[in-house]
Formats: C-alpha cells, sequence, structure tokens
C-alpha cells in the first residue's frame, strides 16, 4: 500500500513523499486555522454576558409574579405590603431603613447599579450614564425641597444614595438655595445646567424648566453614549434607549398637543433627536395642529400603527391615557423582543432592567391606592401597567 | 535524540492535533460555562454545587482527546519504545486525531454555551436543573461520534490490535 500512494505521489509531480506531506499539512493547516478562528469568533463575543446575564437572570427568577401582586393588591393597608416586601431579601433590606416610596427607588437604583458593575465594556457608558439618572432625581428633589422648604430630615427621606453625587449629597442638603445648590455641584457636570435654567425659573417662578433641563440632559447623552453601535450589542441597547427617548417625546408632543399648546411652549421640554423619530420630524410633530395630526405625523415609524388603535379611544373619551398606555406596552414589548433575539448578548440585561422598572412602577401603584382612601383591590390592578 | 520514523511522526502530529484541539473546545466551553456558573452563585450561594456541575460537563471533551493522544503514543512506539508505524498508518493516526480534536473543539463551545444558559435558568428557576442537564449533554453527542470515529480508525487502521 505505501509503495501505491508513494507511486500516486510521484506521478503527481512531487519529488518525495515527504514534500508532498509537508505541502499537504500547510494546507490543512491553513484550513484548520480558518475553521478555528471562524468558529470561534462568534463564542468569544458571547463570552463577556455569561456573567452578568447568569445574574440578571437569578434576579429575574425574583421579580414578583402575577399571583405575588394579586397577594400585595389584597392587603389591607401600607403595614401589611410592608410586611410582605419583608419577606423578599431584596426588599427587606430597606423596608425598615427608609420611607416605603424611597426603599423601592433604593432597590431600583440598587438594580442600576449592579448592571453598570456587571456590564461589559462595550456597553458600559450607557449604564453608567443611566445611574447618572439618580444624579438628577436627586438634585432635583432637593430643589424643590429647598423651594417648598422642607426640613433636611424630611429632605433627606427624598434623595436615593446612590450615583455620583452620593458623597456629596449632605452638602447639597445643606444648601440654602439654588445658588448655593450649584456652588455644591461644582466640579460636576451638572452646575451650568442648572444654571441655564435659572432665568426661566426666575421669570416663571416655576421649577418645571429645571426638571425638563435636566431631564433632557439625561436622555439627550443617553442616547449619545450608544449613538455609534460598535456591534449587534450596543445596536440593540441603542434601539431600547432610542425606544425611550422616542416614547418620552411622542407622550410629551401628545400630552402638549391635547391641552393645545404650540410650537413654542413644547420646544423647551423636547429632546432635539431620538432614534426612529428624529430632530425633523420632532419639529413636524409639534408643529401639528392637534393629536390627530401628531398621530398621522408619525406614519412611517413604529409608533403609527400602535397608537392608531388608540386614536378611537381618545376620540370617544378624550382621555390621552390610552396612548400612554400603548406607548409604555410598547417599549416593554421592545424590551422583551430584544432579551428573546439577544439571549447569548445583552439581551437578558435590557429585558431584566425592563421588568425591574415596571415592578417598581407597580409597586409604587399599589403603595399610593393603598396611601390613599377610596381605591379598591380591583381599582388598583386596573391601574398596574 | 531517539531515531523517530516518518510514520511515528504522522501520529505523534494527530495526537498533538487530538488533545489540543478536544482542549480547546472544552477549555473555551468551561470558561463560558464557569462565566456563567460564578454569576449564579455570586447571586445564590446554593447554586454552587449545580454550577460545578454544569461547569464540568465540557471537560469530557478534552477526555476525549486526551485518551486518543495517549493510545496514538504508546502504539505509535513513541511511548513504550514500541515499533514505528508505517506512513499510512501515520496518515491513518492524523484522522483519528483531527476526527476526535474538531469534534470536541465543536461540541465543548456548544456545551459550554448550553451549560451557561442552563445555570442561569436554573437560579432563575430551579426546578429547571434537569432539563438542563439534558440540553446540555445533548452537544456531547459530536465529541461521543468524534471519539468513537477515532477508536475505529485506530482499529481497522491496524494502530490497535
Amino acid at each position: 500500500m505505501a509503495e501505491d500512494i508513494t507511486a500516486i505521489v510521484t506521478s503527481m509531480g512531487f519529488p518525495s513523499i515527504e514534500a508532498f506531506l509537508a505541502i499537504m499539512f500547510g494546507v490543512l493547516a491553513v484550513v484548520a486555522v480558518i475553521v478555528v478562528v471562524s468558529t470561534i469568533k462568534p463564542v468569544l463575543s458571547m463570552y463577556p454576558y455569561t456573567y452578568p446575564n447568569a445574574r440578571v437572570r437569578a434576579r429575574k427568577g425574583r421579580l414578583f409574579t402575577e399571583k405575588q401582586f394579586s397577594e400585595i393588591i389584597e392587603s389591607q393597608n401600607i403595614e401589611e405590603v410592608k410586611n410582605y416586601l419583608r419577606g423578599f431579601p431584596d426588599y427587606a433590606k430597606y423596608i425598615d431603613k427608609y420611607p416605603l416610596e424611597k426603599a423601592l427607588d433604593v432597590q431600583l437604583a440598587e438594580t442600576y447599579d449592579l448592571l453598570a458593575r456587571i456590564t461589559p465594556d462595550n456597553s458600559k457608558d450607557a449604564f453608567d450614564f443611566l445611574l447618572k439618572k439618580w444624579d438628577i432625581e436627586n438634585i432635583k428633589s432637593i430643589i424643590i425641597a429647598k423651594e417648598v422648604g422642607l426640613s433636611r430630615e424630611e429632605t433627606l427621606d427624598l434623595v436615593i444614595p446612590f450615583g455620583e453625587l452620593s458623597d456629596r449629597l449632605d452638602t447639597l442638603i445643606d444648601a440654602d438655595d439654588i445658588t448655593e445648590i450649584i456652588s455644591a455641584l461644582e466640579n460636576t457636570e451638572y452646575p451650568q445646567i442648572v444654571e441655564d435654567a435659572i432665568p426661566v425659573y426666575q421669570e416663571t417662578g416655576l421649577l418645571l424648566p429645571i426638571e425638563a433641563t435636566l431631564d433632557k440632559y439625561l436622555l439627550k447623552n443617553l442616547l449619545r453614549t450608544v449613538a455609534t453601535p460598535e456591534d449587534d450589542n450596543t445596536s440593540l441597547l441603542h434601539e431600547y434607549i432610542g425606544t425611550i427617548v422616542d416614547v418620552n417625546n411622542i407622550k410629551t408632543i401628545i400630552r402638549a398637543k391635547s391641552d393645545g399648546l404650540r410650537f413654542e411652549d413644547i420646544e423647551p421640554y423636547i429632546f432635539s433627536d431620538g432614534y426612529q423619530v428624529r430632530e425633523w420630524k420632532l419639529k413636524d410633530l409639534m408643529e401639528s395642529e392637534d393629536v390627530n395630526g401628531v398621530i398621522s405625523g408619525l406614519e412611517g415609524t413604529d409608533y403609527a400603527p400602535v397608537l392608531s388603535d388608540s386614536l378611537s379611544k381618545y376620540s370617544e373619551t378624550g382621555s390621552i391615557a390610552s396612548f400612554e398606555s400603548t406607548l409604555d406596552k410598547y417599549t416593554h414589548e421592545t424590551a422583551n423582543k430584544i432579551a428573546l433575539k439577544n439571549q447569548f448578548g445583552i439581551g437578558p440585561m435590557i429585558g431584566f432592567l425592563n421588568k425591574k422598572e415596571k415592578e417598581i412602577k407597580n409597586l409604587k401603584i399599589i403603595v399610593r391606592g393603598k396611601r390613599e382612601q377610596g381605591y379598591s383591590p380591583t381599582m388598583i390592578k386596573e391601574m398596574l401597567i | 535524540m531517539a531515531d523517530i520514523i516518518l510514520g511515528t511522526a504522522l501520529a505523534a502530529i494527530g495526537a498533538g492535533v487530538a488533545v489540543g484541539m478536544a482542549g480547546l473546545g472544552s477549555g473555551i466551553g468551561q470558561g463560558i460555562a464557569a462565566a456563567g456558573s460564578v454569576g449564579a452563585v455570586a447571586e445564590d450561594p446554593d447554586m454552587f454545587a449545580r454550577g460545578l456541575i454544569f461547569t464540568a460537563l465540557p471537560e469530557t471533551q478534552a477526555i476525549y482527546g486526551f485518551l486518543i493522544a495517549i493510545l496514538l503514543l504508546v502504539f505509535s512506539g513513541l511511548l513504550g519504545g514500541g515499533e514505528g508505524l508505517s506512513v499510512t498508518s501515520g496518515l491513518v493516526a492524523i484522522g483519528a486525531g483531527a476526527a476526535v480534536g474538531f469534534a470536541g473543539l465543536g461540541s465543548g463551545m456548544g456545551q459550554g454555551i448550553t451549560a451557561s444558559s442552563a445555570a442561569g435558568a436554573v437560579v432563575e428557576d430551579p426546578d429547571m436543573f434537569a432539563r438542563g442537564i439534558i440540553f446540555t449533554a445533548i452537544s456531547e453527542t459530536q465529541a461521543i461520534y468524534g471519539f468513537l470515529i477515532a477508536i475505529l480508525l485506530l482499529v481497522f487502521g491496524g494502530i490497535l490490535g
């Protein structure tokens, strides 16, 4: 047999079997390297997400089920809600430490903080920036507290001990007025943002422009952190954050148009760009005559078909609530779709973040329902997202 | 240095491919499974034993590759000083090494991804353990095919026995 192989090799023009083997191995080695590299590359892109995904899936398993929500809704009063939440370690550690609403916000802030810590490098900027939400909420709360004259203890109950400003919250709370708050914010990105909104505040006496400027800064820059996607994961994160920005803009415009506001009135509260609804489209929408005009102006985006279904309900009731719930539902569906589509990448993190936010919003609705008189469990259930 | 004939040298390449490629697949797979399991244990310390099982599953591919490599080294005369192999048998040995090596590479990586997902699923819902193991074990079949073909090549190629 060896002679046969030697004969074949020689007839092919190779001087010896060694030369043939050397060339054959060279070719095989190149093929093997191509096969190995092309197989390993997609697998290695999943690698950075395996650890964070296992952690968020563990937390997803601890989210309240529909049955558990029903049990909470059936609670007789706030104390029973608190007792129920004490049975869950994620909430128990904050329930006795803070007022209930603050405890819920702190739990959500802890989730943001966890995601920012465990997320892989290519999506870290976005999750780090998302954590600034708590800085902005804290600045807003402290400014409002100063405006309405809350005491130090009352203000302390409003602030969330997360975010980059957590170590200077005491200084901020001790500030006497907005000017001192701005000084206490020195060396951060916020003094200029607050300062820019002060003339309107002084002119109108309303805090809304300051709050809107801060919210605008957060969402605009959050979108910017994911504006140039490097891969599938960052592209999906862009889609999710972009959807949040779009939904916020559309809600504001619908609300404004339903109240008959004009372009100039709405403009300060709109984030100048979006994902599907870009700058030029936003201007068109703001210039629309009424809510119907806004919905038809969205033609060509994914929002038009979902909002068209709510249009008849709006015509019947005159309430924009159906648009808002449709848009919230659309955001949840987008997050779910991403979670299913990209199970080995950023999907589970986006899916979990959205579900956690939804859980906290629903718990706050229940708490409000229990705190105020006249809300039956059925009514509270209907209010849930 | 002892004289090594060409057939034996080819068998040595086969042994290298067997353990190298299978080890590569197993290593990557086990790394992915371990990262997922560590995440699961960080959230639920009771997951340690189950995480360890999921992490250990992609080890088998490296064991198959290692076994074939040892057989090749022994029966090609590199270990134990037996008779060397002919060139033809050496080529068969490369085939056996490639079979278990490449099958182990794909199987190990696939099993690692499934094991990591299974660890995540179990920490989300502990009832998923048995089903997670079944799904993870399915990726083992490719490595078994590679291992069986490697053994058959060694037996019928005249290297074993």
